[in-house]
């Protein structure tokens, strides 16, 4: 198990978000979290990348205890995420970004007086990570400057750019266009093949997606777990679908001869 | 014993009077717009320099010495109306900007201020020569306090009670502190922000040419009063809180008092006392004694 | 390509200077070099990571009474011990206060930092046994690269050996700074300043960065006030009070926070002007309030800004 949560509980003040969730990621997963608005999945990414400490319970990230460790650290030991509001930095270039993931990964941040810019393996990395993503002929735009879609790929790719064991994306493709969609999940697929990530985790609503990509899918509801299996078990799942899926709408019949 | 322990608390008290209008000036102007005005010193300064001019004029014209404090109070309250001027001349332009921005424009006040001040009124301290005494001096349990301090410290009670009254009971005190809560919320609701804003700026302006006034016959108009008030202005209102009237009450108090203790036992101590309680209050409990958790 | 024009006709016009102009403008460079090599420092702090700080008269403090300590009360009278000197005892008051600092921001980082300085300033101007109170401590002339110039008159040494002492000074800070800013580490900090929730969930410690930022500004705010000292040969506690914080912060939006050049430019804009209005009229305050005001207003990057309005990726570049 490379990510483990058990018996996870939040609390913001009287309100529950998350109520005993449990779930474990293995090497090679790709796993799902899904959910109507309010089930608590923002809350769960925001747990187990330790950016918030659940009121009990606790989360297991290669083995170690997490509690209290923080997402800095926490990066360090090989996880990252990306956001569902796109955070990038305003005023740094994509490439910039980029550097400055490269950076932390090499531990190169305290470097004051070497040269930035003749850092080729920084250099290098970086450039490799943006024409990954798509975004080699955009590196010199300011961050600020781009398109919501290309924004949350920068979000995406910087994340990506760390090399990380496991990542997280809360939303991945959410703003982007569904004929994109498809490209960007290749993209992120190819990516993490690439870089040797072990695990993806993803918060998603687009159900091909979520279909079409994960091992597994973890249905919350109400802070609770509602189902945590297969693609195929889940489909079959008729609480599940009723709850959070939804069944398609039957497209209108043309009104049928009268009978008799 | 006795006696001095009671003149160093009384002297205190009339500081922490005086202390208490410009901070209260500070604290709605905070609570409301978001801004910390570093001009308060200035205004303060203002009220001062206006009222030495205001009494001067009005005992030379004749007026009889005892009233002197009508003339005083009343140009003090006046030349609060420049906060209008100042809100809707300058402030308006930056509140949409980063607070950074907000108040370095309040420095650059600072700055006009002091020149201003300075053009009109010259560098040579001015005060109301021996007006002071004027209501004579009050025993208290050995000891001899003016009354003029008396009737400040009263003064300054009731406008503290004023403002309470004006915050809890009027609609304009209710769309302030609705404003201050959530200003969003408050313009959703129909509330025309500029309007709020300039009376409430005006407010705290006058506040604090008030204090400026009245503190005159106890001191004189000096050219730096106002930057050296608002290091204690911004003590007062860091120790009790930003943006709390209860707040700069009690943050006045713990100031003057103390102050006045230092400069009795260990003149040299004096703001260094207080300027490492704010340090504590700082890293300890950033919103100060009654500052909202906002912090 | 114009940049770089540009920078070589200054660096020239800067170099000729004290052998062309009038003694009077030779000397009126001496307090801006100074500043100059304090600005430096703070739009690490305040362009690059992001806080505003209205206390760093503290380090010019510091880095003036170094001076003037050393001078009257050992024997030392290097030039070169007294600014190392000032930049070890700055460095270690920054790292003190910016542990405690750093983990604010905006306003609360703004009154801690106003409180650090104001105490220092007390403990300035009350301790007078130790200080010389509100008339300061003189401070004597000190030897450059170990010539002892004494007897050399105080306008030709000032305008000369002293000049071109200070120049070179400012020069190598305004090179470290450069490779500072354009190295990993400035990379970083900018993160930190842009987004800093983004900055830890890519590993980087927001808090470990600024204090980084915040002493190093705090070490070239030192050496600067260090230089301050020797033409005036007196230094005073007003170098310490809150308005002179507040000033350093207005040379830094004057020439442009956005930028690298800008805030010297800022510094050497404010002390011209500063001469030059005051040669007419006393009320020099008065005038700069309205230039900030103008600035915060009308034109928030600056002199810097102004120029770079032609070239927009100025801005992005760096």
């Amino acid at each position: 198990m490379i990510l483990e949560a058990r018996d996870v509980t939040k609390f913001y003040g009287d309100f529950c978000a998350l109520a005993g969730v449990s779930l474990g990621v293995r090497d090679g997963e790709f796993v799902s979290i899904i959910g109507p608005n309010g089930a608590g999945k923002s809350t769960l990414i925001n747990v187990l990348t330790g950016a918030l400490r659940p009121t009990s319970g606790a989360v297991r990230f290669k083995e170690r205890d997490i509690h209290g460790i923080g997402p800095v650290a926490l990066t360090r030991l090989g996880m990252a995420r990306s956001f569902q509001l796109v955070h990038i930095f305003p005023d740094l270039t994509v490439i910039e970004t980029l550097q400055a993931a490269v950076v932390s990964r090499l531990g190169r941040g305290t470097r004051l007086l070497a040269s930035l810019a003749g850092d080729r393996e920084v250099q290098e990395a970086a450039l490799e990570v943006a024409e990954l993503f798509g975004l080699g002929g955009k590196r010199h735009v300011v961050a600020r400057q781009l398109p919501q879609g290309d924004k949350k790929l920068l979000d995406v790719a910087s994340a990506f750019a760390l090399r990380p064991e496991i990542i997280l994306l809360d939303e991945p493709t959410s703003g982007v266009s569904t004929a994109d969609k498809t490209a960007i999940m290749e993209t992120l697929v190819a990516a993490s093949r690439r870089i040797g990530c072990r695990a993806i985790i993803q918060v998603e609503h687009d159900m091909d997606i979520v279909f079409g990509y994960s091992d597994r899918i973890i249905a919350l509801h109400q802070g609770k777990v509602l189902a945590d299996a297969p693609p195929a078990a889940i489909k079959a799942d008729r609480h599940v679908v009723d709850t959070v899926i939804g069944r398609p709408r039957p497209a209108p019949h043309p009104t049928p001869p009268a009978a008799g | 014993m006795i006696r001095n322990l009671v003149n160093i608390v009384m002297s205190g008290v009339f500081h922490a009077a005086i202390l208490f209008l410009v901070a209260a000036g500070l604290q709605v102007v905070f609570g409301v717009q978001k801004i910390f005005n570093l001009a308060c010193g200035s205004f303060y300064a203002l009220g001062a320099y206006v009222g030495v001019s205001a009494v001067t004029a009005f005992t030379a014209a004749g007026g009889p010495p005892w009233l002197f404090i009508a003339p005083l109070a009343a140009a003090g309250l006046a030349v609060g109306l420049v906060g209008v001027v100042v809100e809707r001349g300058l402030l308006r332009f930056v509140y949409d900007r980063d607070e950074t921005f907000q108040l370095l424009l309040t420095f650059a006040l600072v700055l006009m201020m002091e020149d201003l001040i300075r053009m009109t009124w010259g560098t040579a301290p001015r005060s109301t020569a021996g007006l002071y005494l004027v209501y004579g001096q009050a025993r208290l349990l050995d000891a001899t306090v003016p009354v003029y301090n008396l009737i400040v410290i009263a003064a300054s009670l009731a406008i503290a009670a004023g403002i309470g009254w004006l915050l809890t009971r009027t609609a304009f005190g209710r769309i302030i502190r609705a404003s201050a809560d959530n200003r969003e919320m408050a313009e959703a609701l129909g509330v025309d922000m500029g309007r709020v804003y300039a009376r409430v700026f005006t407010l705290g302006t006058a506040l604090g040419t008030l204090g400026g006034a009245l503190v005159i016959p106890a001191t004189a108009a000096m050219s730096e009063m106002g930057i050296e008030l608002i290091v204690e202005a911004f003590a007062v209102v860091v120790i009790g809180g930003l943006g709390s009237m209860r707040g700069a009450f009690v943050g006045a108090l713990v100031v003057g008092v103390l102050r006045a203790f230092a400069i009795a036992l260990y003149p040299e101590l004096e703001m260094l006392l207080i300027y490492l309680i704010v340090i504590a209050v700082l890293l300890l409990r950033p919103r100060g004694l009654f500052g909202s958790a906002a912090a | 390509m114009t940049g770089r024009v540009i920078l070589a006709l200054v660096t020239l016009a800067v170099l000729v200077l004290p052998l062309v102009a009038p003694a009077y403008y030779v000397l009126l460079m001496l307090p801006f070099m100074a500043y100059a090599v304090v600005l430096l420092g703070l739009n690490l702090l305040f362009g690059y990571a992001g806080l505003v700080s209205f206390g760093h008269a503290l380090f010019i403090g510091i880095g003036a009474y170094t001076g003037a300590v050393l001078t009257t009360h050992t024997s030392v009278r290097s030039l070169e011990v007294i600014l190392l000197a000032a930049a070890g005892l700055g460095a270690a008051a920054a790292m003190l206060v910016g542990a405690l600092c750093v983990r604010y921001v905006k306003i609360y980082f703004g009154m801690l930092t106003l409180a650090f300085g104001m105490v220092f300033y007390t403990f300035l101007l009350k301790f007078y046994h130790w200080t010389g109170g509100d008339e300061g401590m003189r401070v004597l002339r000190p030897r450059l690269l170990g010539f002892a110039l004494d007897a050399m008159p105080k306008v030709e040494y000032l305008a000369g050996p002293y000049y071109y002492y200070s120049l070179g000074v400012l020069a190598v800070a305004t090179v470290v700074m450069w490779r500072i800013v354009h190295s990993p580490f400035g990379l970083c900090l900018r993160t930190v300043r842009d987004n800093p929730a983004k900055a830890e969930a890519l590993g980087l410690g927001v808090t470990r960065y600024r204090w980084h930022a915040f002493v190093i500004s705090g070490v070239y705010a030192a050496v600067g006030g260090a230089l301050l000292g020797p033409p005036t040969g007196n230094v005073d506690p007003t170098l310490a009070y809150w308005t002179q914080s507040g000033n350093i912060v207005f040379m830094t939006l004057l020439g442009g926070f956005a930028s690298f050049f800008g805030p010297v430019l800022g510094a050497f804009a404010f002390i011209f002007l500063q001469d030059t209005v005051m040669s007419v009229v006393p009320y020099w305050r008065l005038i700069f309030g309205a230039i900030l005001a103008f600035i915060v207003i009308v034109a928030p990057g600056g002199l810097m800004g102004l120029f770079a309005r032609g070239r927009p990726r100025e801005v992005a570049a760096r």
